[in-house]
Parts: structure tokens; C-alpha cells; sequence
């Protein structure tokens, strides 16, 4: 598979802190990847280090076909920072057309592009306000505007949607969609789960600096199904029957959380306990949400590494 | 390169400390230019021609001083927080991820802040030239080449305050450089009263801190193109005082402060190519 990230015990460290620890990551063309991780678990250390902003202690990395570092390669990498500051004295028009020349694009194709993306982030009309005029939401635009400018092949951004409303946020999301459709790959770093959730394909999850679980949504998902059941009549027995389906169980007076492997699992809940005599009154299966899965992995909370 | 060469300029010309270096200028040579009026009208309604031989040079002297002080502070002012300041609030990060050498950072920096100081030190010296030319009748050696020394002046300042801005935070980049300008202009007036007085001393001290910061001996080397004493009997009592310049600084001191810039700009992208943001 064409690979647009990969990284090969990629580590960064501060004198004995360690920022982030032999990362070893595959992000394939084409998906929108979410990156996940407590405060300070190194998330923005690693796309410091992909971006070029942090040199990295040990490790390798490959974007894009080529190695980390090379100058080239960045005329198809677009980088959004969280908290994107810029020079706001410029005018909209001007910081975008200031980037676009840093990404060497001239002339004719550089009018057009402006005006592209000006469209793509819905500021267009307001592109002779000076930047320091503009309101947050409007700043994050013209900060992914920026991200867009050379068409990018791959797409880093740190927390997109933070200072955007629904309406905003929801905008973003349909844009990055569409930016995924053109077979653009996308690295997320995201607080809001729900977004993540919506929009990504795969995710990983780093903690204390390492990765510590990484895969397709959808598997990560899979393994984790969580069925509520009201059960009249439970018994010791039918509770170890129950149990031995399980990988875990939660049992308040009648209502009953388990959390088995596969959906294949649920009709044979359903079927020990008729068997093992009990009442079944309710029984609904829950998907984990990524925020369940964010906490049961990394502890959630903020780390102090 | 060029493009960060021209958004720094830009930026030179859209800061508030240009205003203020404007207003400030504008204050600076209106009253100048009133005080070397009423000595020129002094001078026509009196004639001293003695006396005026030595007060039109020391009043130039006077003038190229305190408007190199004013550029040096705008050099500072300008330069403090060059890079710094960018990775302080984090404009940075969207710039030097694009494809742009770090190298090239640094050096569009350097010209484009260079330039902007150069023309602003160059506009300067005109504006005093002409007020003394105009108003005194003074003839100025070497006008070209003394012009050339007073825009160099800024760009020695702004070279090694660059490279402040790359390893040291804005505050105490702006502290460590006013300290450097202030060894130099008190190492310069040292140097004087060393010639002065024929104390081989104090003039040794003066050549140390024009090593250090090199700013005050290219003043004084402009003072001597402009001015120069063996042509002139009253050269000895036109180059007395803090402002003028007992002994030429040799070619050697304009070179040294060439290379000076050369290698602090140097440094400065050297250490800037290595840093983590």
C-alpha cells in the first residue's frame, strides 16, 4: 500500500524528557488519519517533527516517498498549527498570497489559487479586511486557507475546528471530506472526538510519547461492542455463563453491561440467558464511542511526562 | 529568500517603532536644522570665520551622532525581536514549514531589515548633509563613501542583534544589544580622551570595544572622510570632543566591521538551521 506517513521508531527527546518515543507509524494515501492523546502525550511533538519544526533525536520518517526534511517535498504538504498566528497587519488577500509565495507559487497561478481557496474556506468577499479585523473563526479559515494553498498531497492540522462554531465546524468537516475525495491524505490532531469520529478512517492513540494502539476505526470499533441487558431472575450461574462470553461485566441490580469481542456474541447473550432461566426484559447493543475507547486507552486526563 | 527579504521590509515600514522613529527624526532635525540655522545667520551678521571653521564641524559632528543613535535604536528596536518574536507568538510555525530553506529565512530577514535600516540611515544623512551644505556653506569630503559608512552602521547592529534574536528571548536579546551600543559609544568616548591625553590605555580600551561592537569607530571613521584634518590647519580642534575623532580608524576597522556582519549573519542562520521551534 502507498504509504503518505510512515515513521520508523521516530523519538524526541528534551535532555531526559522524553516528548515523544520510537514512533512507529503507517498512514496510507488517501485516508483522513485522527491522532489522539491526552494534553502533553506528545501529539503536537510528532507533527512538530513531521513538520519540520522539531529536529528529531533518533528515527526516521518518510513523507510523501520522501525523507523527512527534504525542502521539496513541503510544495505538497500543507501544515494548519494550533493557534495559528500570522502576520495581521496584512490584509486576508495579502497573508494568503505572502504563503502562496512561500509555496513558489507565481504569477497567474497564484491569483487563481488565492481566489480558490478563498472559496473553499467561505471568505471570499472579505479578503481586503485586514487579518487583524477578523474574528476567530474567520482567522482559522484563512489559517486552513493557507493549509490549502499548494493543493496539498497531505494535509496536517492541529485542532482545525477549536475556535469555530457548529455551523463552522460542520463547514470544515465538509471540507476536508472533500479535500479526502480528491485522494488527498489528511492527519488530524483533535480534541473534539465527536468530529474525529465522524470523519476519520483510522486513528492512534499515543500515550507517555508512545503509541499505544493504532488501527481503521471501524476494527478498533469492532472489537468493542457493548450490550446493555435488563435480565430479571439472574442466578450466580447464569452470571458466570454470561461472564464466560465476556470481556468484561457490570452488574447493578438488574441491569447488566457487557462488552464482548464480535456481534456474533450477542444473540448467544440472549440465548444463555433464556437458557440459564432467567427473564430477558431489554437488551440493546451500544457501539463504544471514540470518547469511551480515548478514555478506556489512555487513562484520559492530562499527562505530566 | 526574496519573498521573506520583502514581507520584512514591508513589515519594517508598517511597525509602529517606524512611526515613532519617523516622528522622532522629524522632532530631531527640525530642531537641528533651527539650531545650525540661527549659528549660520549668527555667523553672517558676525563674521568669525575662525571660530566658524570649528563650530560648522562640530555642529555636523553633532548632528551625525545623535542621528546614528537614533538608528542604532531603530536597528535594535527592529531587529530584537526578528526571530524571537515570530517563534514567541508562533508565526513562525506556518512559515518555516513551507518549502523555504531555514538558511533562507534567516538571510531574507537580514535584507530585507538591512535595506530598510540602510535607506532609513542613508536618509538621514543626506537630510543633515544638506541642512549643514545649505545652511553653512560647508564643503563635505567624501560624502559618498561617509554616506556608505553611516547606513553601515544599522546593518553591523542588525547583524549581530539577529543572531541575539535566534538563541536568546526577545527581552533579554533587546538588553544584551543596548548593553553592546552602550560598551561602544562609552569605549569610543574613552578612545577620545585617550588621544587626548596620550594615555596609551585608554586608547587600547577604545580599540577593544570597537572590536566588540564596531558601531562607534565606523562614526568616527565618517567623521574623518567628512572632515579631513590634513588638509585642514584647524583639523586638530575640529575633531576635539565626544563627537569628533582624534585618530583615524584605518580601512582595516570598515573591513573588520564588514566581516563582522558577514559572520554574526552567518551564525545566526548556522544557529537558527539547528533549532527546535
Amino acid at each position: 500500500m502507498d504509504m503518505a506517513i510512515e515513521t520508523f521508531n521516530l523519538t524526541k527527546k528534551y535532555g531526559a524528557k522524553v516528548g515523544c518515543a520510537e514512533i512507529c507509524l503507517r498512514v496510507p494515501r488517501g485516508q483522513i488519519f485522527g491522532f489522539l492523546g491526552p494534553n502533553g502525550a506528545g501529539k503536537s511533538t510528532l507533527v512538530k517533527m513531521l513538520v519540520g519544526l522539531l529536529f528529531p533525536t533518533s528515527g526516521k520518517a518518510i513523507l510523501l516517498g520522501r525523507a523527512l526534511g527534504d525542502i521539496e517535498v513541503r510544495k505538497k504538504i500543507g501544515f494548519l498549527p494550533e493557534n495559528f498566528r500570522y502576520h495581521d497587519w496584512l490584509t486576508g488577500q495579502q497573508l494568503l498570497e505572502f504563503h502562496a509565495s512561500l509555496y513558489k507559487l507565481g504569477g497567474t497561478a497564484k491569483k487563481r489559487r488565492v481566489d480558490e481557496v478563498l472559496d473553499l474556506v467561505g471568505l471570499a468577499g472579505k479578503e481586503k479586511q485586514k487579518v487583524q479585523t477578523y474574528s476567530k473563526g474567520m482567522r482559522q479559515r484563512v489559517g486552513l486557507a493557507c493549509a490549502l494553498l499548494p493543493d496539498p498531497d497531505l494535509l496536517f492540522l492541529d485542532e482545525p475546528t477549536s475556535a469555530l462554531d457548529p455551523i463552522g465546524r460542520k463547514d470544515v468537516r465538509e471540507i476536508l471530506v472533500t479535500i479526502k475525495a480528491l485522494g488527498k491524505t489528511i492527519f488530524l490532531n483533535s480534541h473534539l472526538l465527536s468530529e474525529v469520529e465522524m470523519i476519520c478512517d483510522a486513528v492512534a492513540f499515543i500515550r507517555q510519547g508512545k503509541i499505544i494502539r493504532q488501527g481503521l476505526l471501524e476494527d478498533l470499533r469492532t472489537g468493542d461492542i457493548q450490550v446493555e441487558m435488563k435480565i430479571g431472575g439472574l442466578t450466580p450461574a447464569l452470571t458466570a455463563a454470561l461472564a464466560s462470553l465476556a470481556r468484561s461485566i457490570e452488574i447493578e441490580d438488574d441491569l447488566v453491561r457487557i462488552r464482548v469481542k464480535q456481534d456474533e456474541d450477542i444473540p448467544r447473550l440472549a440465548a444463555l440467558v433464556v437458557t440459564g432461566g432467567g427473564f430477558l426484559f431489554e437488551m440493546n447493543r451500544k457501539r463504544s464511542t471514540l470518547e469511551e475507547m480515548f478514555i478506556r486507552t489512555t487513562g484520559g486526563g492530562e499527562e505530566i511526562c | 529568500m526574496l519573498t521573506m527579504m520583502g514581507i520584512t521590509f514591508r513589515e519594517g515600514l508598517n511597525r509602529k517603532v517606524m512611526l515613532i522613529s519617523l516622528v522622532l527624526a522629524v522632532i530631531f532635525l527640525g530642531l537641528y536644522g533651527t539650531g545650525v540655522h540661527y549659528a549660520g545667520q549668527s555667523f553672517n551678521e558676525h563674521p568669525n570665520p575662525m571660530l566658524a571653521a570649528v563650530v560648522y564641524p562640530q555642529l555636523l559632528s553633532f548632528g551625525l551622532y545623535f542621528g546614528g543613535f537614533i538608528v542604532s535604536f531603530l536597528a535594535i528596536f527592529s531587529a530584537v525581536g526578528a526571530i524571537s518574536a515570530e517563534i514567541e507568538t508562533g508565526i513562525i510555525q506556518a512559515v518555516i514549514t513551507k518549502p523555504i530553506r531555514r538558511r533562507d529565512y534567516v538571510l531574507g530577514k537580514f535584507l530585507g531589515l538591512g535595506l530598510f535600516l540602510a535607506l532609513y540611515a542613508a536618509l538621514f544623512f543626506i537630510v543633515i548633509a544638506m541642512i549643514i551644505n545649505i545652511k553653512t556653506g560647508l564643503v563635505l569630503d567624501g560624502q559618498w563613501r561617509a554616506l556608505g559608512l553611516f547606513a553601515l552602521q544599522p546593518v553591523v547592529l542588525l547583524a549581530i542583534t539577529l543572531f541575539g534574536s535566534v538563541v536568546l528571548p526577545t527581552i533579554a536579546n533587546g538588553v544584551v544589544m543596548f548593553m553592546l551600543y552602550a560598551v561602544a559609544v562609552i569605549g569610543g568616548m574613552v578612545e577620545q580622551i585617550g588621544w587626548l591625553i596620550g594615555n596609551t590605555g585608554l586608547q587600547q580600551a577604545g580599540i577593544v570595544t570597537s572590536l566588540v561592537m564596531p558601531v562607534d569607530s565606523l562614526y568616527r571613521k565618517i567623521v574623518h572622510l567628512l572632515m579631513n584634518p590634513t588638509n585642514n590647519p584647524l583639523g586638530a580642534l575640529q575633531q576635539m570632543g565626544p563627537f569628533g575623532s582624534m585618530a583615524e580608524p584605518s580601512v582595516w576597522m570598515v573591513l573588520y566591521a564588514l566581516s563582522y556582519v558577514m559572520i554574526f549573519t552567518g551564525l545566526a542562520a548556522y544557529a537558527f538551521g539547528r533549532k527546535d521551534i
